[in-house]
């Protein structure tokens, strides 16, 4: 049943007692049969505000459609909320952001309850639509997230290298190897944007040359074909130790593998 | 008087509501008015409407003497000795707000102490807790105990200190019904050098009021409880406090002379009644204390009786229901009822019993902290007049009965 179909329903329930002491068993009946919501699930987040009568209200989501669950300690309240889930379940979040409730003016209930219980029915519907607009405003965030399918890490693959030869172009002047072969990279991140996030480190963290490598690696992978921005993050830690040189960084630093380990300890 | 001619008087009691006869049970929220206090307010407005103590003409020299008329039958229907100690205000709320403000200006310095009491509508809780605010005094709270009786005995202890200048209690609960041992509170306040004030809101309904053999400091009572237009209300104050007093509000009719260099105001009570006061309302206070007076006839008032304890006997044996304020002595009970049933909310049975035509009170009945002390969310209450009958007590037994089956 569509959403206009399950809502003429209803209003023609509604039809069928004359007078608002039958409607409102009619309601109670409805409230009687609400699928039980669980005690522990009784949480202060759950809670309708505005609402004399505590009313709780739950929901989940399935294939993309929303049901709810809904308690609340007086029983024709319940049997309003237990109308709402009623009509407004299986509805996607976007049917029941956009709907306008109106039908509930045409089994003129707002003008059979009292001013109190009337806003505590307004908040309801405020409610339900606003959990639903929250969904589907979460749901539309996440279409153009950051998840990556199969052909996007294809796609990243070629980059990853291409950032590594960038990195081997930069150097500490007082040096003669490139950060990279330096072993002051940690990390290398490439998002389905083709933005590079980079992890790195100094030898030393006082090193005065810091800010000008920083820059130069920012700009030459910045420079590679496909990248569209580039953020480093400078870390101490770990501490950097000559441990973590590429075999070639040592044979240009004349360095020995003995002294490599004595640096170890 | 019968109360057939009782009724006849209250023409609304002939309205329906959604086809059914209504049956009105929330007097102790508003009464209703008879044709007497109609008739009053339409004489004022159609034929001696103008405003009051100021101009020289006719119209003006009769609605004087007619407000004025209500300040002397106002005395009189309280045992005030004298009608200067009549403030005319908007209501109990208001005249508790005037004594609160200017007790607190006059005669409470920081560290000084008030006691209300854990039943107090809120407008006998709030004026006090901002002058508190205000004047650094401490407000002190006399417990009722789970019957709904006031802890009179532990007064004594909480006066011992010598620091409480003000005690302010319901002459009765607008939620228990129960009528408080006001005059033996006075006389013991009093050996303390402790004022006290009597919100009359309920009391007034239900007791004949002698303020003078109360000998409280205040009595404030609402005209609209006691069948009087709505917006009128009434403060006795013993003269001394009204002279002792600063002004509350400032602006017509409470000055003497104003110049730039400063003002003197007039004598008490004009000096509270700032700005044009509710020139048709107050004289509905005449016949309103004239029909009052007429329902503690011996007829009316033994029906009343009757209705009082055949719901007290129902509700009590009830074993559905929780009623709060059983007092041991029925005497000291008003026919008014409050209570919780079982596995029903008291917004669902006041719904359904809207819709069978009996007008009931539900919620918390501005007395959140006796709420509180009850450990509940709010409460069903009923209360009646003396132009209800038993056949309308009994209608609402039955209905009573309907709706908590519908709801169980």
């Amino acid at each position: 049943m569509t959403l206009e179909e399950k809502k003429l329903q209803v209003v023609e329930d509604f039809s069928l007692y004359d007078e608002w002491l039958d409607k409102y068993e009619y309601l109670i009946e409805q409230g009687k049969n609400l699928a039980p919501f669980p005690e522990e699930s009784k949480t202060e987040d759950k809670l309708i505000k505005g609402c004399q009568s505590r009313v709780w209200l739950d929901y989940e989501l399935k294939d993309g459609k929303m049901y709810f669950k809904a308690d609340s300690d007086a029983i024709i309240t319940k049997g309003i909320i237990s109308l709402l889930i009623d009509v407004y379940s299986g509805r996607t979040p976007q049917e029941i952001a956009e709907d306008d409730f109106g039908f509930l003016d045409q089994i003129g209930l707002k003008e059979n309850l009292s001013p109190t219980r009337a806003g505590g029915l307004a908040s309801m519907v405020e409610t339900i639509k606003r959990v639903a607009a929250e969904v589907k405003d979460k749901k539309e965030a996440s279409d153009d997230s950051q998840v990556l399918s199969a052909d996007d890490v294809k796609e990243l693959a070629p980059l990853y290298e291409n950032v590594v030869l960038a990195l081997k172009q930069v150097y500490d002047p007082e040096i003669p190897v490139n950060i990279y072969d330096l072993g002051l990279i940690y990390e290398i991140n490439i998002n389905k944007d083709h933005k590079a996030y980079i992890r790195m480190t100094f030898t030393a963290p006082n090193c005065p040359m810091a800010d000008m490598v920083i820059s130069d690696a920012k700009t030459c992978v910045e420079d590679v074909p496909g990248i569209t921005g580039c953020d480093i993050e400078l870390v101490f830690e770990p501490a950097w130790n000559t441990s973590m040189m590429t075999d070639e960084a040592r044979v240009a630093l004349n360095m020995d593998f003995d002294v490599d380990d004595n640096s170890q300890e | 008087m019968t109360i057939e001619q009782l009724r006849s008087q209250f023409p609304i009691l002939e309205e329906k509501v959604y086809g059914r006869p209504l049956v009105y049970l929330d007097n102790a929220a508003t009464s209703q008015r008879p044709v007497s206090v109609v008739e009053k307010w339409n004489q004022i407005t159609l034929k001696s409407n103008a405003n009051l103590h100021r101009a020289v003409h006719k119209l003006a020299a009769d609605a004087t003497a007619e407000y004025e008329n209500a300040r002397q039958a106002a005395a009189d229907f309280i045992g005030a000795a004298d009608a200067h100690s009549i403030v005319f205000t908007s209501g109990a709320t208001a005249a508790l707000n005037l004594v609160a403000f200017c007790f607190g200006e006059a005669c409470i310095k920081p560290g000084d102490q008030i006691i209300v009491t854990e039943e107090e509508h809120h407008s006998n809780i709030v004026p006090w807790q901002l002058m508190a605010q205000r004047k650094g005094a401490v407000l002190k709270v006399l417990p009722v105990d789970d019957n709904g009786r006031l802890c009179v005995e532990m007064l004594d202890d909480m006066l011992s200190s010598g620091k409480v200048r003000l005690l302010s209690v319901a002459h009765i609960s607008n939620v228990l019904g129960i009528v408080n041992p006001v005059q033996e509170i006075v006389a013991k306040c009093h050996q303390y050098g402790c004022a006290v004030m009597v919100d009359g809101a309920q009391g007034i309904v239900h007791q004949k009021v002698d303020v003078t053999a109360m000998d409280c400091d205040f009595y404030a009572f609402s005209g609209h409880k006691l069948y009087a237009a709505p917006g009128t209300g009434v403060l006795y104050a013993k003269k001394q406090w009204l002279e002792e007093f600063p002004p509350y509000m400032g602006g017509g009719e409470m000055i003497e002379t104003v110049r730039w260099t400063g003002t003197t105001f007039a004598k008490p009570p004009h000096k509270f009644e700032a700005g044009t006061q509710n020139i048709s309302g107050v004289p509905t206070l005449v016949p309103a204390f004239g029909i009052a007076t007429q329902m503690r006839e011996q007829s009316i008032d033994s029906e009343a009786i009757a209705i009082k304890d055949y719901i007290y006997d129902t509700l009590r044996k009830d074993p559905r229901v929780k009623l709060f304020g059983c007092p041991d002595n029925p005497q000291e009970k008003i026919p008014l009822f409050s209570f919780c049933v079982d596995g029903v909310h008291h917004e669902d049975l006041a719904l359904i019993l809207d819709k069978m035509g009996f007008a009931v009170r539900s919620g918390q009945m501005c007395a959140e902290p006796l709420m509180d002390r009850f450990g509940v969310t709010g409460m069903l209450r009923v209360s009646f007049a003396p132009y209800n009958t038993m056949q309308e007590a009994q209608q609402f037994i039955t209905a009573l009965d309907k709706a908590v089956n519908m709801l169980r």
